[in-house]
């Protein structure tokens, strides 16, 4: 019964999210497409914690993954759609190679080394000049789909539906009970049978992939990208607060905290052109602080309250 | 095996440091006026690692906003940094006991996840209001004595940066005697070390942890008022210095504090020694980066089999 | 051919030796109990026969196999299940979620699969309302929980770290005809950690005494509760 409710509610989200371009000029479209990136990065982002790590390196994946897309349309000739995939594709691919380094790393050793990392991608790409265009970045022959604002807006959704559902297999099948298991307590897990290494190096390769994939989507919409665009570390610092805010731990809570937060910040950044971000310092101390479970964790104790 | 450890890789650094002495003298002298400061901005993070066992990412962040309250007082007063100096440290100090009073101390008992997220959003929240109110453009204080030199030879160099070294040496001296000569001081030590011991012994914890945070944000608040003497500043010019503080830290492992200064000259020489052809300028940085990776992955391996 | 066997088992923690060249066996059906003094190296042995610490030198052979390097997650899966002395249960994950992990993970059974078989243990170790959190466990079901959770693994050879620890006369009665109910059903080979000799005695057919990592006696309780060296370990301990 309420399995059923919850089918029939993301089904009508999803028929609603579709439709919107028919009712909805550029700039709210570009809005809603700005929200649906920092979701899924959150949902991704949330994604690895369940397992008990915290990942700093949102921005590197995701800049990776833009440049990765660029460069193959511009130095292979792929076509832009195809380069999508390929981006995708190559970033988890990295993120794979490096998880048998990385992923030997715990609590804040793992969390600054994604840090790191993320700031060797943008050096990299910042230093070989000929091959990525340096610190002025890439300018593509064009934005894909002619630049028409609903097919950008589609795409986008699909990326985002894409990590959707990833994230929502994660909380269901035994993925589930690893990645819980490994967050609580790694001995006891190893002594139930749990592969940590290998559950821990799905869970990163994974997201990172699913991070890869949005950047090579932002690129492919824009058209451009610099070291600077590409790995702007409020790729990492927004999705972290939003999922925060909403619950993490949970699909729900961060798409929660995106729609609230993504919302919020484009008012914002029109109030309050510069330092507007503070507000996403204060929610993330405050909820640290006063409700580490979030939102979700909040409604769920006021509903079990009452149940009681 | 700490004390052991910091002998082999000062005789390693020794003689590296010679033969680039004799080689190319200026990469030397660049190289330790940089591990000075890369050190002192560290030392004071590896105070709290050591006794809170706390990672603080908005490290460097205390640093910036130190420099911007010694920049709005030399500003206001046409005073020289180094007389706002204390002032300043006694203001951070105050602040990093209200930040580990109303903050950290109510996350101490929570996850590791939860602490390094914490002070993630202070690091945020002290940038952003960094930039509200001074917005992104960098400020600068000039002073003449900065640009210092001295020629021996056909050589000729600037000489202020040693400042750096020096208090590098000093945190480190002073540090030791605080903390073996004091009362307040060896009970921290003493909370470092095993904080239950240290409570059933009597010794409060909360005020040695309130302490060592307040003393920590002094130092770095110090810093900071010196920074702005040779730097320029802007809100995000602290957190490349949260980052490269705590994997200082990590090369010389967590509560080794001397072994910052020979982490640092590591990383100060090395990236002098990159800067130093035109071929290599600009990956100054990466190096660096992938040392400190390949260390933290190195020390975490072998702390597993150990 | 023994189910569960060390030869010299040794491990060394930087110059201090935990585990000092154990040799023991253990067969299919038999209750063992390993005692010794606070620090003996009980848990450490434990620790190094279920593949959590590597052992320094020495084997373990399981069903004649050498697994002494084999790591944790294998050695679950082949057989080998233990239960911790410092309980953590897995505090995001209800009673069956928890019981379902070895089971999902060493059994390799599905979801569905799993959920029925950790359903049947509960119900044999007469663990109820199994969707509740953790939190809200008393530690007799702490204990019975960890239990299961062992043998979801379906193990054959099961260690108990000191799962008496905590409860009253009456839960340990209980617990001890549990456990041997257990043992006698599965046909498994149980070594017991405990501390309170009396479970020792009603518990175990036989008992080895570790003492600063060395094996210092062997045999039914009875005759180990005699020996001068033992007696001596164990006010040499209290003293």
């Amino acid at each position: 019964m309420k399995r059923t409710a919850t089918y029939a509610a993301a089904a009508i989200a999803a028929v609603v999210l579709a439709v919107l371009p028919a009712f909805l000029g550029a700039y709210p479209l570009n809005v809603a497409r700005s929200v649906m990136t920092y979701m899924a990065l959150a949902v991704s982002w949330d994604m690895l914690l369940r397992s008990g790590q915290i990942s700093f390196g949102i921005a590197g994946l995701f800049g990776l993954g833009s440049y990765a897309s660029a460069l193959l349309v511009l130095r292979a000739g792929m076509d832009p759609v195809l380069s999508l995939v390929f981006a995708t594709l190559l970033t988890g691919a990295i993120a794979y190679a490096l998880g048998f380094a990385v992923l030997r790393l715990r609590a804040m050793y793992f969390s600054i080394t994604t840090l790191a990392l993320a700031e060797i991608f943008r050096i990299v790409l910042h230093n070989l000049h000929d091959f990525s265009g340096g610190p002025e970045g890439v300018v593509l022959p064009g934005v894909i789909f002619g630049g028409a604002a609903p097919a950008l807006y589609w795409l986008c959704l699909a990326g985002l539906a894409i990590t959707l559902g990833t994230s929502w297999y994660f909380e269901r099948s035994k993925l589930h009970l690893a990645l819980t298991a490994i967050r609580n307590d790694e001995t006891s897990a190893r002594a139930s049978g749990v592969d940590i290494f290998k559950y821990l190096l799905v869970a990163f390769t994974v997201t990172s992939t699913l991070q890869g994939m949005m950047g090579a989507i932002q690129v492919q919409s824009y058209g451009f990208t610099t070291p600077e665009t590409a790995f702007d570390a409020n790729f990492t610092l927004l999705p972290l607060a939003m999922a925060l805010l909403g619950g993490i731990h949970s699909t729900l809570g961060p798409i929660a905290g995106a729609v609230l937060l993504g919302i919020a910040s484009e008012w914002l950044k029109l109030k309050i052109p510069y330092g507007h971000l503070v507000v996403y310092g204060i929610i993330i101390v405050l909820v640290i602080l006063l409700m580490p479970r979030g939102l979700v964790g909040l409604a769920r104790n006021r509903r079990a309250g009452r149940r009681a | 095996m700490a004390n052991k450890r910091n002998r082999t890789a000062g005789l390693v650094l020794a003689a590296a440091v010679l033969g680039i002495l004799v080689w190319r003298p200026t990469v030397l002298i660049y190289g330790l006026q940089a591990a000075g400061l890369y050190a002192s901005i560290a030392i004071p993070m590896g105070l709290i690692l050591g006794i809170v066992h706390i990672v603080n990412l908005a490290h460097g962040e205390f640093m910036m906003a130190a420099s911007y309250l010694t920049y709005t007082i030399c500003r206001a007063s046409g005073m020289d940094p180094y007389l706002a100096l204390l002032p300043v440290a006694a203001v951070t100090a105050a602040f990093g006991f209200l930040v580990y009073r109303l903050t950290i101390r109510r996350a101490l008992k929570a996850p590791e996840l939860n602490q390094l997220i914490l002070t993630f959003g202070l690091a945020i929240l002290l940038t952003q209001a960094a930039n509200l109110l001074f917005t992104s453009q960098t400020r600068k204080l000039s002073f003449e004595y900065v640009s210092a030199s001295v020629d021996i030879g056909d050589l000729s160099f600037g000489v202020y940066n040693f400042v750096f070294v020096a208090i590098a040496v000093a945190m480190v001296v002073g540090l030791r005697l605080f903390l073996t000569r004091t009362k307040a001081g060896k009970a921290a030590l003493a909370v470092g070390q095993n904080p239950r011991g240290a409570a059933i012994v009597g010794i409060d914890v909360d005020r040695a942890y309130a302490l060592t945070f307040a003393l920590a944000s002094a130092m770095v608040g110090l810093m900071g008022a010196v920074f702005i003497t040779r730097s320029s500043i802007f809100p995000a010019v602290g957190s490349p210095f949260t980052m490269k503080s705590f994997c200082l830290i990590a090369m010389a492992g967590i509560g080794n504090i001397p072994g910052i200064l020979a982490s640092s000259v590591l990383l100060g020489v090395s990236e002098n020694f990159l800067k130093a052809f035109r071929g290599t300028r600009e990956w100054a940085d990466i190096v660096f980066f992938v040392l400190i990776i390949s260390v933290i992955l190195g020390r975490s391996i072998r702390g597993k089999k150990a | 051919m023994k189910t569960l066997q060390t030869e010299h088992l040794t491990k060394r923690f930087l110059g201090l030796v935990a585990v000092n060249d154990v040799s023991f066996s253990l067969d299919a059906g038999e209750i063992l109990g390993i005692i010794g003094p606070n620090g003996a190296g009980k848990t450490t042995f434990i620790h190094l026969v279920s593949g959590i610490l590597m052992p320094t030198s020495g084997k373990v052979l399981f069903k004649g196999r050498d697994v002494s390097y084999a790591p944790a997650h294998e050695r679950a899966r082949m057989g080998i299940a233990r239960t911790f002395q410092l309980i953590h249960p897995l505090e995001n994950l209800t009673v069956l979620e928890n019981v379902m992990i070895g089971a999902v993970f060493s059994r390799r059974q599905s979801l569905r699969e799993a959920r029925r078989s950790a359903e049947g243990i509960c119900e044999s170790l007469q663990l109820g309302d199994l969707g509740r959190d953790t939190a809200s466990l008393s530690i007799l079901e702490i204990k019975k929980m960890e239990i299961a959770r062992a043998l979801a693994n379906g193990p054959e050879v099961l260690f108990l770290d000191e799962v008496m620890a905590g409860l009253n006369a009456d839960e340990t009665r209980q617990m001890i005809s549990m456990v041997k109910a257990i043992a006698k059903e599965r046909g498994l080979a149980v070594g017991v950690v405990e501390h309170v000799m009396g479970v020792i005695r009603e518990l175990t057919e036989r008992v080895i005494v570790l003492e600063s990592g060395e094996l210092i006696a062997e045999g039914p309780y009875s005759e180990v509760s005699k020996n001068p060296r033992v007696i001596e370990a164990y006010l040499g301990g209290a003293a």
